[in-house]
This record gives C-alpha cells, structure tokens and sequence, in this order.
C-alpha cells in the first residue's frame, strides 16, 4: 500500500474530492481489484475507530455497566429476596417486628425523612479510566461527608456529566439543603432515558419528606410504577402518610 | 436472493443498539439467570458471570454497530450459547489443559450456530485492533482518537497547534498504519476473517 492511498481514501470518506477526482476514484475502485481491496480494509478501520471513540459507546457501556450492577446486586445477595429460616420462628419474628414497628410509628405520629434515608453506596470504579476526583467524590459520598462531596461532585460533571454521578450528586444536594437545586437535578434525571428515572422520583418524594410537605411527598411516591426498586419501600411511606 | 426475514427478538438487538434501559434490563431479567447458573455449576461464581455477561452484550453492540447484526434466530440460544462459549474459553486460558470446546448441547438450528460463528470472528477482529491500536505511536494513537472525538478536523488542528493539512494527511497515514498492522499480524493470517 502507498501513502498517496491512503490519503486519498481518506479524501473521498470525507467527502473532500470534486466531482471529477470522485469519479477517476470510483472507476479505479471498479477495475482495480488489489485498490478495492486496500479501501475496504482502510474503510473498515475507519469504521472500527469511529465506534471505539463514540461518545454513544462509551455511553452504552456505562448504562450496561449501571443495569448489570443493579441486576446483579441481588444476585450478590445485598437485597436477597430468599430467606431460608425455619418459617414458624420467621412468623414470630416477623409479627413481632411489626408490633414493634407499629408501636415505634404511633409513638412517632408521622415518619420522617431520617427513617427512609439509607443511601446506597456510591462504587463508580470500573476498568477504564477513572477520572481523579471521581474516587475522592465516591469516598467522602460513602462517609457521608456530603458538604465534602459536593465540589468534587461537581468537578466530575464538568467533563463527566452522566445519569449516575448526577443522582448521588443529587443525593448529597438534598442532605446538605440544597433543595432548589436538588430538584432541578432529579427532575432532569426523572424525565431522562437513563435506569436512575424511578430512582430520582422517590428521592424527590424524600425531599418533600424532609421539607415536611407531606402532599408533595405522595404526588411523586405515586408515580413510582410497580416494577420499580423502590415501589414497596414508596407504598409504606404512602400508608404512614 | 432476498434478504432473510429477521426474527422477532430481533427488538434485543435494536434496543442494545439504542440504548434502551429497559430492553438491557429485560435481557438481564429473562436471559442472564440461565447463564449465572450455567457458570455457577461450572467452577465459576457470580463475578464471573456478571463480567462474562457484560463482555459478550458488549460484543452484540459493536457488531450491531458497525456490522448491522440481523438476528435470524431466537436471542435466547444465540446469547447463551455465546457467554458460554466465551467462560469455556477462560476456563481454558486459567487451566492451559485444553479445554474441549465441544458442545453437549446439540444446537439443531443452524442458524444460531452460524450467528455465533460470525460474532466470535468479530469479536477476535475487534480485540486485535485494539491490540494493535496499542501498537501505534503515541503521536499517531493521539490523531486518531481527537479526530474522532472532535466534531471537525480544524478543531484538531488547532488542539495540536498544526495546519488542517498536516492533520489530516497524518490521520489517513495513521489509519493505513493501523490497517497494515492488522494484516501484518499472524493473528490475522490464522483467523479466517470475512471481508465485508
């Protein structure tokens, strides 16, 4: 293969001849076999690298990579649904915590933000590259260090500006009473394509929990569709509410 | 000839191939437990699957992507038949005793053999250019990943301080490296690729 090919491939993938050079091109492509041949593999490379660096590539491993994650938490057993415990001391226990859950519930009249506020952990490491301060997000996120979080947050948005960094982004917003801008942040990811939609409502239902605006709270816990992860956790809030 | 109709699960392709959250979540939901227990009864955890299963969904879409993969059998058999190929694979590369890689399981339909013929072939395509994707110069690995990264050439140019012209000469010498690499490579020669 010659340079001079090269650069005329290139030329004509770009659509950068003329219509007189396209057509020499063309007819060269159809009675030459060994120059049809170099530009299909040349053109195939090109294909390769065009899709290795698209930014809809990179997009789809991410959202592969958060839907494998949520999938296989509860294969992992962190939210196992399967209890083998002998069943007739599994009722007593269970009847038993219900009798203490009541009896907490009347004593407290009305649940409060503090009791449903278990967020999960943030783990954004993968194989790739990590971007710097991604880790040190992660890290103050998980030791609930959210006014810490914040900035380093919003560094990683600025050139990583993804579904799963704007929810626990979003998270530390609503702990450290940013609530404006909470909101505007799980809106956005409510009305988006990406797995954290159901997420985003119930914690937009928690935060007008903790703004003790209870009617708010149940507009967006009913909007939380069955199939979703939090749908049992957003009917319990709605019958404490 | 016509082309050959697609079939109907041909709507997991599609949604790989758009992205959608919920058709990749189905695929977890129906097709991933037959694989999990596969290669949990077969001297592998649940790590493993959950890395073998990302591997080949993301094999799917980059054959859908730049080869516009038409599914003419159901996605079940040629998914599965896929991971497990691949874990027989790794458990062969960790015991270096060779493993058989013979099927139990007759697969009287043709079609999802062919399939997965053609995405294994794909795939070994694929990771040789990135491995000789490696092999480039700095300079050159440089060129091609802003070209493709940065919506015009001129913006190229200007990022790497150089003219229009040079950039775009060096990206077509870069890509004909990366072409003669491929064919260079003894991997390449034992592979029987296809050319389209």
């Amino acid at each position: 293969m010659n340079n001079l090919n090269y650069l005329a491939f290139e030329n004509y993938l770009a659509n950068e001849m003329s219509n007189d050079e396209k057509i020499v091109f063309e007819n060269k492509l159809k009675d030459n076999d060994d120059f049809n041949n170099e530009f299909q593999s040349y053109k195939e490379t090109t294909v390769f690298l065009q899709n290795k660096f698209a930014q809809e590539t990179a997009d789809f491993k991410q959202n592969l990579k958060s839907i494998s994650k949520s999938n296989f938490s509860e294969n992992k057993g962190t939210k196992s649904k399967v209890i083998s415990i002998n069943s007739k001391y599994f009722a007593v226990a269970a009847s038993l915590l219900m009798f203490l859950g009541v009896f907490y519930i009347y004593q407290n009249q009305t649940p409060n933000y503090t009791d449903f506020n278990q967020h999960e952990n943030a783990s954004f490491t993968e194989r790739g590259t990590l971007i710097a301060s991604l880790k040190a997000a992660q890290d103050a996120f998980n030791d609930k260090k959210y006014q810490e979080a914040l900035p380093l947050f919003e560094n990683v948005l600025k050139v990583y500006n993804k579904p799963e960094i704007q929810y626990f982004y979003a998270i530390c917003l609503i702990e450290t009473e940013n609530y404006t801008k909470a909101e505007s942040v799980l809106l956005t990811l409510k009305e988006g394509k990406s797995i954290y939609t159901n997420r985003a409502t119930w914690y937009l239902a928690l935060m007008q929990l903790k703004l003790k605006n209870n009617e708010g709270c149940k507009k967006f816990l009913k909007q939380i569709p069955a199939d979703a992860e939090d749908y049992a956790k957003a009917q319990e809030l709605l019958e404490l509410l | 000839m016509s082309e050959m109709k697609s079939h109907a699960d041909q709507l997991y392709i599609d949604g790989l191939l758009q992205n959608k959250s919920d058709v990749i979540d189905m695929i977890y939901k129906k097709f991933a437990p037959k694989v999990i227990y596969y290669i949990k009864t077969n001297s592998g955890g649940v790590d493993q699957a959950q890395d073998i299963i990302q591997d080949v969904l993301i094999t799917i879409y980059n054959q859908a992507k730049t080869k516009g993969l038409q599914l003419t059998c159901p996605f079940d058999a040629y998914f599965f038949l896929l991971c497990k190929r691949h874990w027989l694979n790794e458990l062969k590369k960790k015991s270096n005793k060779g493993v058989t890689l013979l099927d139990d399981e007759v697969y009287n339909d043709v079609s999802v053999q062919q399939h997965v013929f053609t995405t294994e072939i794909f795939e070994e395509k694929q990771s040789l250019y990135d491995e000789m994707f490696q092999k480039l110069g700095e300079k050159c690995q440089e060129v091609l990943k802003l070209s493709f990264i940065t919506k015009t050439m001129e913006e190229v140019a200007e990022k790497l301080s150089v003219t229009y012209g040079y950039v775009r000469k060096k990206k077509s010498l870069c890509t004909g490296e990366l072409t003669k690499l491929i064919q260079q490579s003894p991997r390449f020669a034992n592979a029987k690729f296809d050319n389209n």
